[in-house]
């Protein structure tokens, strides 16, 4: 369990790290929004899942949980939002509820 | 230093230095992009940094850092308005 916890916690870490320097030479905002989706439904689930197999069920595994679990909630909607807003900057769309 | 304090700087050294270099150049969305991205990195590190020195009371600070963020980087996504 352990030896698990710790690859989790390392795959983790990794995909986010990857996943903003590869942000920083992305060619426009939308493939940056998708690798930011990268960061929060990926790599921070792998890490707080890690953490918990580590933590052994304790009090600090079960708050990194949760806390994983906000950012994996929060993460998409985040994209979706800052999509909108590029969108509407660049005249794609106009304002108003989506059709 | 243990396994907790290596992954929490590296998460600072390669998930929050292009945060922050993305925050301070180019257009406001790609500004905000590198606000947005810098929430999950800090939330992750201080993760980290509180399993590293054994103290589960320190999580209240990345619990209340992730709703936080969120709300906050809302808040920048209405003040980007069509592009004049």
């Amino acid at each position: 369990m352990i030896g698990a916890g710790w690859v989790l916690v390392a795959l983790g870490v990794a995909a986010v790290v990857v996943a903003a320097c590869v942000t920083v030479v992305a060619p426009d905002a939308f493939a940056r929004l998708h690798l930011l989706t990268v960061v929060t439904s990926l790599g921070a689930p792998l890490t707080g899942i890690g953490v918990f197999l580590l933590d052994g069920g304790g009090l600090a595994g079960g708050l990194t949980l949760v806390i994983v679990f906000v950012l994996a909630l929060t993460g998409p909607v985040l994209g979706s939002a800052i999509g909108r807003a590029a969108a509407l900057r660049e005249g794609r769309i106009r304002r108003g509820p989506p059709a | 230093m243990n396994g907790w304090v290596l992954g929490s700087f590296v998460l600072m050294a390669g998930g929050l230095g292009p945060a922050g270099w993305l925050a301070v150049r180019g257009d406001p969305v790609r500004r905000l992009i590198g606000v947005c991205l810098a929430g999950p990195v800090v939330t992750l590190t201080l993760v980290l940094l509180a399993h590293a020195v054994g103290q589960a009371s320190y999580l209240v600070v990345p619990l209340a850092l992730a709703p936080l963020a969120f709300a906050g980087t809302l808040v920048f996504t209405r003040l980007l308005g069509p592009r004049p």
